[in-house]
């Protein structure tokens, strides 16, 4: 369903210089599956999946979402996959009901259809009785779900989650965490990208650890675990960096050495 | 794109903004409340104003000849067009403060003050003559500084009196003016040569103060009036006709219909109020859809639905044009409303000279309808470009000031008498609509604009095509749509632009080099024309050329060098310093010889018709081309623009600007930005066109030089003709200029040949290209610039 090969992403930061958030990053999501991207903040997490849903372009490598390229149908990826972030906010004026109707306009649903699908999202997530309210009116955990609804309106084969529960009382995170869960038992392909080590261990069926831009290891957990001889998933993601940033440190001193000569 | 997705989008943006309280006050609330308001504020300004009474002291009053021209604190009525002036000027005499209060007295001491100041002014300037007169170079700077001293003390006691005008009359005025009429009536006996030197009153006044040359042109009137009262009582007395001094007395009678003094009206205020309303109904509607999408973090959900960027943008500039033509319409509709029932209300008060100001016709209001859709397209589609780079509401708001600024300066411009709709007004953008607009509410939709109609309308509809064009393409940039709201460090940013350098410059260091360009030549002027003003008589020519020289250099090759070396890493690319193929130069010798004909024969038959005139300075400088020695000429016409032009155009800017990754639009931009620079119209239009060549040749030729040799022919030609003509060239010169020219300009043969040349010339353009160079040799090129620094270590250390 997702395919990404070799997948890089770069910039130029004016306080920074030239940054790669993404370095040659592949990895497969299948149907039937949560995918979980598990990272520290600023690893690039959320730069891989602004480029699967189009609105980053990857300065090297390719990534296909249900069959489609992300820069040959850009518009067919979109329609495919159901997108969630800290970064896609609401509209304050309008109520949950005219947006999620907005956007499944937009996705093409009209009349009857989109109406009978809108009431079983609303049904099934629960938001009958705040969908005449403003988004302004809004609780962080009503403001959620409208989004939530928003990404499955037009029942999309891809689903998209960004640390789909940063700022949710445990409530309501444990209801997103359900709905995520239950979308998987309907044959939904998911990545779930997150930093918590509880959700991936309760949901995801594999798991990719990214760091500094890059993958440095993948596949279900136990697997992972037995891998690196480190049954503790906290465990096992601290090691990881750790090995990483140890790997970065080297090679800056091995870098630095080698212009040693020059300076003398 | 499809339509639908645009009009849903559309229809979003449009219902979200409904119910935004700002953008409802902007568009609906303001214009319908705003003027009504001002009108009532205008009555009741118009009611409470009391005009305080400046004050005009008179010594000597008792002086003056008869009839009188002052009764008690007044000057008499009957001095004045309108009676109820009278009140206005509070006359201050010695007869009149007897009876008067306190004040009076201090203003004749004053006054008497000022006198006296003045005669010590009248009697150093004597001095001052007399010592001039005889030679006396010793004393004329003490006197001078002296005479200075008195002015000032005369100007200073004036500024402290509290009088606006002081009048002072000579003693024995009316005793001489009836003597003068005395020896009129006995005509015949007396010889009339020898009345002398008549002493006049004398009216004081600061031209400075608004009060006190309010008061002068007053009292001036009455002057006028009075005067002529005298002198008609000097003819009466003599027994001549009062008209004797209007034997011819022309009477102006204006043709104009009330309607048509309304017409004049509504043809200032309403292209003024369309352009500033459809800006300001476009302006926050606009930052409010790009900036403020962004501030509530809602783009990037706008950006993940399946509607193209393209989409996206077409229905937010299609709602920011329907708020932008609302507030323009409403503006407009409340204003002719408003100002039609105030100009009724006036009668007899300050605004009676309007009339009943008639609204203007259904064909006037249609025009306003018709031009204010272009209009408004362009300012919605710009504002959206310029607020997709803000971050938030008020960085938007910002960015969008300049457009304010310059619209106003535009509307200002436009709202001069003197300022017609010209081909060339009609291909300016805001400009061409507000005239346009101005001619056709003057003349009720008819007269000499109507032919002008199609060009506005589809060079505004241009612009607005190419502003909409470029609000997509800044939707599509990944640095403008998730720009963060960093910090500004100048140190950091110092920093990223000399350590992270490129092989060729970015887009916006074109940009900056472009803008640099300008204003160095902007600061130049200056020491320009003071530099031609201190040349000694004969050698203007001379110095003119030289100072192109120098200015050529210093504003056009230097800031690009200097940039070029500073910022980029390879300056052979940058300036595309590479060695030319023996094709693009013959190509450049061939065009520059077929192509200048054809273009000074355009040039020449645009001017008048689409240019205006060459400005005299411009044709000075042309003239004088034929009196410098002619190695000069040729530097200063032809190698010095040649070599730094295109250094800067076809070199540093087009490589900058062909970093945006599209040729096309390089070569372009390059060329307008190259017209720009050379001001005269006629000149823009020229060097645009041959900059598009040009810039052709140069990226397709991969060479600067080819465009060089081009431009030293190309000008060259235009100098050294010149001179064949005034016989500076010999024989030579004769056989070219016969060569070229019969007795009606260009021979047709020539110029049939040189289109021809031309036309082949440019469709062999078209198909050439030269190689790449190889992949292997450039890559070693940039890794031998890079690691060698401006200044190696190794050459300071010897």
């Amino acid at each position: 369903m997702i395919q990404i090969r070799a997948l890089s992403k770069s910039f130029v930061d004016l306080q920074r210089g030239p940054v790669t958030a993404l370095d040659a990053v592949s990895f497969e999501a299948r149907p039937g599956e949560i995918f979980g991207l598990l990272g520290p903040n600023g690893a690039g997490k959320t730069t891989c999946l602004r480029i699967l849903s189009t609105v980053l372009k990857p300065t090297g490598g390719s990534a296909t979402v249900a069959g489609y390229d992300v820069l040959q149908d850009p518009a067919e990826v979109r329609r495919s996959i159901g997108f969630l972030s800290n970064n896609t906010g609401l509209y304050d004026r309008m109520t949950a009901w005219e947006l999620v109707e907005h956007f499944g306009r937009l996705y093409g649903l009209e009349g009857r259809s989109l109406r009978e699908r809108m009431e079983s999202v609303f049904e099934t997530l629960r938001m009958t009785d705040f969908r005449d309210s403003l988004c302004s009116t809004m609780s962080t955990g009503q403001r959620q779900k409208v989004s939530i609804a928003r990404a499955l309106v037009h029942d999309p084969p891809v689903l998209i989650f960004d640390e789909p529960t940063a700022g949710l009382d445990v409530l309501v995170a444990r209801a997103v965490l359900q709905t995520v869960a239950d979308l998987r038992d309907a044959g939904k392909c998911i990545i779930f990208s997150t930093h918590i080590m509880r959700e991936v261990e309760k949901l995801c069926d594999r798991v990719a650890i990214i760091h500094r831009g890059r993958i440095l290891d993948q596949g279900p957990l136990p697997e992972l675990a037995a891998r690196h001889d480190e049954p503790d998933t906290e465990e096992l993601f601290f090691k990881l960096i750790e090995q990483d940033e140890a790997r970065v440190a080297g090679s800056e001193n091995r870098s630095e050495s080698d212009f040693a000569p020059l300076a003398a | 794109m499809t339509w639908r997705n645009t009009r849903l989008l559309f229809l979003r943006e449009v219902k979200d903004q409904l119910r935004d309280k700002r953008t409802l006050f902007m568009v609906a609330v303001l214009p319908v409340l705003l003027y009504p308001a001002l009108g009532l504020g205008m009555v009741q300004m118009t009611v409470l104003f009391r005009e305080t009474p400046q004050t005009v002291v008179v010594l000597g009053a008792e002086d003056l000849p008869g009839p009188d021209l002052i009764a008690g604190e007044r000057f008499a009525e009957e001095w004045f067009d309108d009676p109820a002036a009278a009140s206005k000027l509070r006359v201050v005499t010695a007869a009149s403060e007897a009876d008067a209060s306190i004040d009076g007295a201090t203003l004749l001491d004053a006054a008497t003050e000022v006198r006296a100041a003045h005669e010590r002014v009248e009697e150093v300037s004597a001095v001052l003559d007399a010592a001039r007169a005889t030679g006396d170079e010793r004393d004329l700077a003490a006197l001078q500084s002296r005479l200075r001293a008195a002015k000032a003390r005369r100007a200073t006691r004036f500024a402290e009196s509290g009088i606006q005008v002081l009048m002072l009359v000579p003693p024995t005025l009316d005793e001489q003016i009836a003597a003068f009429s005395q020896r009129l009536n006995e005509r015949g006996t007396v010889p009339f040569e020898d009345t002398g030197e008549v002493p006049r009153p004398l009216v004081l006044h600061q031209d400075a103060d608004e009060k006190s040359r309010l008061a002068y042109q007053r009292v001036a009137g009455v002057l006028q009036t009075w005067e002529r009262a005298v002198l008609r009582d000097r003819l009466a007395a003599a027994g001549l006709p009062a008209d004797l001094p209007a034997p011819v007395a022309p009477r102006g009678l204006s043709l104009s219909l009330p309607s048509e003094r309304a017409a004049g009206i509504w043809s200032k205020l309403f292209p003024a109020l369309v352009v500033l309303m459809t800006i300001s109904g476009a302006f926050y509607p606009a930052v409010d859809m790009a900036a403020g999408e962004k501030e509530r973090g809602t783009m990037e959900t706008l950006l993940i639905c399946p509607a193209s960027r393209g989409e996206i943008v077409c229905g937010k500039f299609l709602a920011v044009l329907t708020f932008s033509l609302c507030t323009a319409g409403l503006n407009l509709f409340s204003a002719g409303i408003t100002g039609g029932y105030v100009a009724s209300l006036a009668g007899s008060g300050p605004a009676a000279h309007l009339g009943g100001l008639a609204p203007p016709g259904l064909g006037s209001l249609a025009w306003v309808a018709a031009l204010m859709v272009p209009l408004a397209a362009f300012y919605s589609a710009l504002c959206l470009a310029l607020a997709t780079f803000a971050k938030s509401n008020k960085e938007g708001q910002y960015y969008l000031y300049p457009i304010l600024m310059v619209s106003v300066g535009l509307t200002v411009f436009c709202l001069s008498p003197l300022v017609e709709l010209t081909p060339l007004y009609a291909v300016l953008p805001v400009v061409n609509v507000s005239l346009l607009l101005k001619s056709l509410l003057a003349s009720g939709g008819a007269g000499g604009a109507l032919p002008y109609v199609p060009v506005v309308l589809l060079s505004s509809i241009g612009y607005a095509g190419m502003a909409l064009w470029w609000a997509v393409e800044q939707f599509k940039r990944e640095d403008v749509l998730f720009r963060e709201a960093e910090r500004f460090s100048l140190k950091g940013w110092m920093k990223h632009l000399l350590r992270e350098k490129e092989a060729t410059p970015t887009f916006s260091e074109a940009a900056f080099a472009f803008v640099t360009i300008l204003l160095l030549q902007f600061a130049m002027m200056g020491p320009m024309q003071q530099a031609l003003r201190a040349a000694a008589p004969g050698a203007e020519g001379e110095t003119a050329f030289r100072l192109v020289v120098i200015q050529q250099l210093v504003t056009v090759a230097f800031p690009v060098l200097a940039i070029g070396v500073l910022l980029t890493t390879n300056v052979r690319r940058t300036f595309r310093f590479r060695w030319p193929d023996w094709k693009s130069m013959a190509f450049a010798v061939a065009l520059a010889i077929s192509l200048q004909p054809i273009m000074s024969v355009a040039v020449l038959w645009l001017t008048g018709r689409f240019f205006p005139e060459l400005p005299e300075g411009m044709a000075a400088f042309k003239q004088s081309m034929a009196s410098v020695p002619i190695p000069l000429a040729l530097l200063a016409a032809a190698i010095a623009p040649a070599l730094c032009e295109e250094i800067a155009f076809r070199g540093f800017l087009l490589s900058g600007f062909s970093r945006a990754g599209r040729p096309w639009l390089a070569i372009g931009l390059s060329s307008v930005a190259f017209g720009v620079v050379h001001l005269v119209p006629q000149q823009v239009f020229a060097a645009t066109l041959a900059g598009l060549i040009l810039g052709t040749l140069a990226w397709k030729g991969r060479s600067l030089w080819p465009c060089v040799l081009f431009h030293v022919i190309f000008n060259g030609q235009q100098a050294l003709l010149g001179r064949a003509e005034q016989g500076d060239l010999g024989p030579v010169g004769d056989a070219w200029l016969h060569l070229l020219f019969d007795e009606d300009g260009y021979r047709p043969v020539v110029l049939a040949l040189c289109a021809a040349g031309t036309t082949g010339l440019l469709v062999w353009l078209a198909n050439y290209r030269r190689d790449e160079p190889s992949e292997a040799s450039s890559a070693a090129e940039s890794v031998v610039r890079r690691a060698a620094p401006l200044t190696s270590p190794a050459s300071l250390g010897t």
